[in-house]
């Protein structure tokens, strides 16, 4: 009891009400998402994009700047959907700007730009998902990024993840068993980032509807350990179901993302299967498994 | 990525690091230039660690024991990677230490480790007293000072001297955006110089674009860095696992396709590659989806190929024409396609694969499309 209201308590890890706008609205990419995201029920309030010539896109006002956007709208988040060596100008922007949540999906960030970034955020307080992710959502209320929807459905699960696709199969077919989510990160896969797992677990604790913690994890760095260590220090009191693709990655060799490669003795799956076991998780190496093992924990009623 | 030793000791000698005097052997039959005399060291061109403990570090006196050396060191495999080449470069006589920067990425700040006591083992000495270390903010100057400070609580001549070494090689860690730079050992020299006796360099993918040096670097010696051109070139991911691999890969995602990979293996299959294709960044054009089937199409064991695409956004009616049109450009690939399709527009995908008249199998559950992936398979096993 006493637990429950000290849950409730803590910061959501994300407002669903939140007042997004989008660093590059005009662009391509901007454009379609910002369309489906809206569809999706996010409120975005305001487009940034600096050298457009246009006042509105699809009814939403652009700004020349983050800052005059914040003014103007009272956005707290931000979803940038610019180019990879564009992303550091754009989180300092946004930071100056006052954002306190920014998400930025592109791929191929920089490591040197990204530890500038992390200063950044940090210093200001900021939250920031990324880089190199399809973004975080909570099902039913809120999506910042591409999170598909053929996979995001409201229910009793807290999603952390390495990989884009691969949490898209495995939600999915959880879904298949109608278990959804309650709060659905990715946290990307590069080697240095703004959130990584162990930052996330302490919200899906103290989150009431968050019964059960599905992390998809990947071979390289060591962000699994850290989790592990995250867990035995917060008593993970909730079970925690791992999965940890890279079995057959050669060593030296980046396998896709930039942060799944193994190098000497770090980053290896059996470090990262050692370290989740020991605090308590179940470590799966086939989809299937994990989604029986979860589906099988919540009884009958959720299965087909 | 992580260079190979020959490649990062010549890179950085041009900007005057000093390393043993050297060249790259790919046969045994070699003839060291004029003025290279021995003792030689043999060392395997992998990147993984442990090579010395692995037994692809050798030292050869004579021209005989050199070729000797290379027969036994070429072709060995290390940690499931083959040597298909040696550095071979002068031994060196030194005091043997230890300087090594990396990127801290947890929290964004940069190891310096520093010991008088280099060697194969350093692993197990670190924490212990003879290994020093700081973390510090990732600037070169915080580096520098940082290694200063370290380098305080070392007696001797030493001192100067790696403190002089750490200088160069900030330097170079910052200017390539590097992510790790170990040298080890760090031989310093009577007459007060030092050398880089072996080397590791790892260096940020994602800064390739803006490192020209690298990047030509990537491109002239191909064929020691097939992923990482190919991703140069095409803009996305393709790397062959097993050569002799009997399933073909056309897959989007690097997790998923990593994971395909792993359950396949878990079958007792091996796939031929991995691929990360980015259906996302397709617009329209077949090209990528071409380049991929032609190059499993060279695969002299492959003998069913699984496409895999969970479309979050992408329309799966407008990869269905792009996927028609590309094994139509590809007819040397002669094996049953499996296409393993999820997202918006299946309908639409199967209409136009069945309009198309190719024989392709669409399932849209990835566990019974592996199993038709498999079936055409030798040995295949439910």
């Amino acid at each position: 009891m006493r637990d429950a209201i000290a849950a409730r308590r803590v910061t959501p890890f994300v407002d669903p009400d939140v007042k997004v706008i989008i660093q590059g609205m005009t662009g391509r990419t901007g454009r379609r998402h910002s369309e489906l995201m809206r569809a999706y029920g996010t409120r975005i309030v305001g487009g940034v994009s600096p050298g457009a010539n246009v006042d509105a896109v699809d009814g939403v006002p652009i700004f020349k700047t983050c800052a005059e956007a914040v003014a103007t709208t009272g956005a707290a988040a931000s979803v940038a959907m610019v180019p990879p060596l564009a992303v550091l100008a754009a989180i300092q922007e946004a930071v100056a700007a006052g954002i306190k949540l920014i998400v930025t999906i592109a791929e191929g960030m920089p490591v040197t730009d990204a530890v500038r970034a992390l200063e950044t955020v940090r210093a200001a307080g900021v939250r920031w998902i990324g880089p190199s992710t399809p973004g975080l959502a909570i099902p039913g209320r809120l999506k910042l990024g591409f999170l598909p929807n053929v996979s995001l459905v409201p229910g009793p699960l807290g999603i952390m993840a390495k990989s884009g696709t691969l949490s898209y199969e495995v939600c999915h077919r959880l879904v298949g068993r109608n278990l959804g989510q309650s709060l659905w990160v990715g946290v990307g896969g590069d080697l240095v980032k703004g959130t990584r797992f162990a930052d996330v677990l302490p919200f899906l604790l103290a989150d009431p509807d968050t019964k059960a913690i599905v992390v998809i994890g990947e071979i390289g760095g060591s962000e699994e350990e850290e989790l592990a260590v995250t867990m035995r220090t917060l008593n993970c009191a909730k079970p925690v179901y791992a999965l940890i693709a890279g079995r057959t990655a050669r060593e030296g060799v980046t396998m896709g993302h930039a942060g799944a490669m193994i190098q000497g003795n770090v980053g290896t799956i059996a470090s990262k299967t050692d370290a989740l076991i020991g605090a308590g998780a179940r470590v799966f190496t086939q989809i299937r498994d994990l989604v029986d093992a979860v589906s099988n924990a919540f009884g009958s009623n959720n299965g087909r | 990525m992580i260079l190979l030793e020959h490649d990062a000791k010549e890179l950085l000698a041009e900007g005057g690091i000093p390393i043993p005097a050297g060249f790259l052997a790919v046969t045994s039959d070699v003839a060291p230039p004029a003025g290279l005399t021995g003792p030689w060291m043999v060392k395997a061109q992998v990147p993984v660690g442990g090579r010395g403990k692995a037994g692809g570090i050798r030292r050869a006196e004579t021209a005989a024991e050199l070729r000797q050396a290379l027969d036994r060191v070429l072709g060995m495999t290390i940690k499931g990677q083959t040597v298909h080449s040696c550095r071979v470069e002068q031994a060196v006589q030194g005091m043997e230490c230890y300087l090594s920067f990396s990127l801290d990425p947890t929290r964004g700040r940069l190891n310096v480790l520093l010991s008088t006591e280099g060697g194969v083992d350093i692993e197990a000495h670190t924490g212990k007293s003879i290994v020093l270390s700081a973390d510090t903010a990732f600037t070169p100057d915080a580096a520098i000072e940082a290694t200063c400070k370290l380098a305080g609580g070392i007696a001797g001549p030493s001192r100067g001297t790696l403190i002089r070494a750490a200088e160069q090689l900030i330097g170079k860690f910052f200017e390539f955006e590097a992510t790790l730079l170990e040298v080890n050992p760090l031989f310093i020299c009577n007459d007060g110089s030092w050398v880089a006796g072996d080397m590791k360099f790892a260096v940020d993918d994602n800064a390739l674009v803006r490192q020209p040096r690298l990047s030509e670097f990537v491109h002239r010696r191909a064929d020691a860095y097939p992923e990482m051109e190919l991703k140069l070139t095409n803009g996305f991911d393709f790397i062959v696992i097993d050569p002799e691999g009997e399933i073909g890969l056309v897959t989007t995602g690097a997790g998923l396709s990593l994971q395909i990979l792993d359950e396949l293996a878990a079958r007792g299959h091996n796939a031929f590659n991995f691929c990360d294709i980015r259906t996302g960044q397709l617009r329209g054009d077949p090209t990528r989806l071409i380049h991929v089937l032609k190059w499993i199409a060279a695969g002299p064991a492959v003998r069913s190929v699984l496409i895999n695409f969970f479309a979050g956004i992408t329309h799966l009616g407008e990869i269905a024409h792009l996927l028609v049109a590309a094994l139509k450009a590809v007819p040397e690939l002669r094996v049953p396609v499996t296409a393993r399709l999820i997202g918006n527009g299946y309908d639409e995908a199967v209409a136009v694969f069945a309009a198309a008249g190719h024989p392709l199998r669409v399932e849209p559950d990835l566990d019974r499309a592996v199993d038709l992936a498999l079936a055409p398979l030798s040995g295949a096993r439910p």
